[in-house]
């Protein structure tokens, strides 16, 4: 391929965790003084998908879906270097859980005919890191999730991942098209260049498509989400003992005790 | 990358900073119809500014619809004490009635985190742009005058014909770019503050107001910030307490108490503790204030750039007003006209922008500086008598006079007045300091 890849990159617009508390009460969340910001792990989504443009070339999308006004995240990404922003935003979707929502992110990515989807970790809002895996599922392509590092092969139309897994890591090479979960953390996302900033929130507008634009206006929305939520609880802190040793070898015996 | 724009020159006029006094620059130079831009530190407006608490807000009143503004509760009752060491406490309080009625004095207690952002979407719906997370590092110069910003991202210069220096008491831009000296030690204070939480009902309970009803408390003598130059202060908010010292600097960096040890000490006098007992902290700040009074002002005009709000020391103590919110405003607002009407003639060099200053000038801001510039020196000076020698002896006298013994009324009197010619020095002593500080309260 000479002339790149197609690069998306899925971002949310979630509460700030920061201004999120807990009603003592009732144990819901309550979001209503939080400020809307993009996802933490997602910039290092972005990140990694302008390091791969880097590298192959080709164009970086960003890709989100929600009100009206998620435009601030995809103005957050293209400040950062994203080429593109369309913004999935139709009342059809709402209430849609992480089947649905994977399905309607699942077709912008082939509209763009994406060779490389990426997803941060998971999102801060819900944390189920269910999104990325139902992209590929619902298009039938290659998932890399939990990846700390990419190599990309584009004479091989390939991209390989060192993968985190419980006890190490492992190597594993996707074929395109492939859909890429980023490790929260794993690179340094860079800073919006300031000029680029100004663009992205000034005359940068992105495109909206909706449901229908899809052809999936009947499988969205919360009357087709498989899940659903049966209460809520919330766990009282344990109380934990405290002791302070005075030698080391105290100490380890305590923990050979315990083990 | 799709191309990205260059902005220089796209913008009429670059605002460091979206506080009070850049906020009001921008909205000002937006509503005469100039392209401006406002650049923010913080996450967004507020989130870096400290104050005590208190918004005068007659200019406010003027450029927004201020009812829609986030405010806590207009000060309904101001108080004055002095606070001995030993734990004395004297005070007077005013509550006029007329406070309670519309516009209530133009004088609301708000939280900077919530006003600043609301009061800089005003600027940004009379068409100004708020660029935040961004940190102006330094000034563009050419043939001396000022031609646009450096910030801290990449690709991070802007450059337009005028920028207005909005960026607070810590003024790092305008020092390193020699439109001002630094401030001296002896003209700057240093504030800590912290803000609690409590139920409504309990807090409206405790200091006796209701509805949107408010109290603003200061404190004075060494029972407030120990053996300082400075005071305590309390204001009600509408579920918080916002309770803080302020005190010289000079003396924070030769005190061996740390400021948040003052604040704490402060916080345990018997007159204040059972103020502020229980609750929940939820926001402890600290800040520079310049009190340099009108002789340290720096030059507000420069070719292509004016100062404003607190980088211009723009801050009134005098003892009973305590004031910066306001003139940040007024400053804000003369800048604002002044660059716009500049900007007309096309020019930018100093002597257009002229009208800046002497607006300024002709304002109650500078005169006012000026009528109380003597009152933080005079405070120095006679540190002793004001922090530590009048506030127990008016303890004392108030426990002579009030004493229920076998003696009669006459003793008490004289006692009373034995202690505070003491520490007056006399019947003389007392007409001196008298004569010293009548001006306190003209």
């Amino acid at each position: 391929m000479t002339d790149g890849w197609n690069i998306v990159v899925c971002v949310k617009q979630v509460p700030d965790a920061d201004d999120v508390s807990i009603d003592p009460e009732t144990g819901r969340l309550n979001r209503s003084d939080a400020e809307a910001v993009m996802n933490a792990p997602d910039y290092n989504a972005v990140e990694a998908a302008l390091e791969l443009r880097d590298e192959v070339g080709g164009t970086v999308t960003a890709l989100s879906m929600g009100p009206p006004n998620a435009d601030a995240v995809l103005r957050v990404a293209v400040g950062m270097g994203a080429d593109d922003g369309v913004l999935l935003s139709d009342p059809a979707f709402g209430g849609s859980d992480t089947w649905p929502t994977s399905l309607a992110l699942a077709r912008a990515a082939e509209e763009l005919d994406a060779d490389v989807v990426f997803g941060g970790e998971e999102t801060t809002d819900s944390s189920t890191g269910q999104v990325p895996p139902g992209i590929a599922a619902h298009n039938g392509w290659a998932q890399l999730t939990y990846v700390e590092e990419l190599e990309s092969r584009p004479e091989e139309d390939k991209l390989v991942a060192k993968r985190d897994v419980e006890g190490g890591y492992e190597r594993v090479a996707a074929e395109l098209p492939v859909v890429v979960a980023m490790g929260f953390g794993e690179n340094d996302p860079r800073p919006a260049g300031l000029h680029r900033k100004i663009y992205a929130e000034t005359d940068f507008e992105p495109e909206t498509w909706t449901a229908e634009d899809l052809g999936i206006e009947d499988e969205v929305g919360l009357a087709v989400s498989p899940t659903q939520v049966g209460g809520m609880d919330t766990a009282d802190p344990v109380p934990r003992e405290q002791e302070v040793v005075d030698e080391t070898d105290e100490l380890a015996e305590q923990i050979a005790e315990v083990l | 990358m799709s191309e990205t724009p260059n902005y220089d020159s796209e913008y009429d006029a670059i605002v460091v900073g979206a506080g009070l006094a850049g906020s009001t620059a921008a909205l000002t130079m937006a509503r005469d119809g100039l392209d401006v831009i406002m650049i923010e530190r913080g996450p967004s407006p507020g989130t870096k500014n400290v104050f005590g608490g208190v918004l005068y807000t007659p200019r406010i009143r003027e450029l927004t619809d201020f009812d829609d503004a986030p405010k806590e509760r207009y000060v309904a009752k101001k108080t004055y004490s002095m606070l001995s060491e030993e734990g004395d406490e004297t005070s007077m309080s005013i509550a006029p009635s007329s406070w309670r009625e519309e516009p209530h004095n133009n004088s609301w207690m708000v939280l900077r985190a919530d006003f600043d952002e609301w009061f800089a979407e005003q600027a940004v719906e009379a068409g100004a742009m708020l660029v935040t997370e961004t940190t102006v590092t330094d000034l563009i110069k050419e043939n001396g005058e000022v031609v646009g910003v450096e910030t801290d991202r990449p690709d991070g210069e802007l450059r337009a014909p005028m920028v207005v220096l909005a960026e607070g008491a810590n003024s790092l831009v305008s020092e390193a770019a020699g439109l001002k000296d630094r401030d001296d030690r002896d003209n700057v204070a240093v504030s800590v503050k912290e803000v609690r939480k409590y139920d409504r009902e309990k807090l409206e309970d405790r200091f006796h107001i209701d509805g949107d009803a408010g109290l603003a408390a200061h404190y004075f003598g060494d029972g407030a910030c120990g053996d300082a130059v400075g005071g305590g202060f309390l204001y009600t908010n509408k579920r918080t307490v916002s309770i803080g010292v302020v005190y010289s600097i000079e003396d924070a960096a030769h005190d061996k108490k740390t400021p948040d040890e003052v604040l704490e000490e402060f916080k345990q006098h018997p007159a204040v503790a059972p103020l502020v007992r229980g609750g929940r902290m939820v926001e402890y700040s600290a800040h520079a204030i310049p009190e340099g009074g009108p002789d340290s002002m720096p030059e507000l005009v420069h070719d292509g750039a004016v100062i404003v709000g607190d980088a211009a020391g723009l801050v009134l103590n005098s003892g009973v007003h305590l004031e910066g919110t306001n003139m940040a405003v007024e400053s804000g607002y003369h800048a604002g006209r002044a660059v716009a009407d500049a900007l007309a003639q096309g020019r930018t060099d100093e002597a257009a922008l002229a009208s800046y200053e002497t607006n300024l000038r002709d304002s109650y801001v500078v005169e006012n500086l000026e009528h109380y510039g003597w009152f933080m020196d005079t405070a120095a000076e006679e540190k002793e008598f004001l922090f530590d020698d009048l506030p127990r002896a008016l303890g004392r006298a108030g426990d002579a006079y009030f004493k229920m013994d076998n003696t009669p009324k006459d003793e008490h009197v004289s006692e009373a007045k034995s202690h505070i010619l003491d520490a007056t020095g006399g019947w003389l002593g007392a007409a001196k300091k008298a004569w010293k500080f009548r001006k306190m309260l003209s």
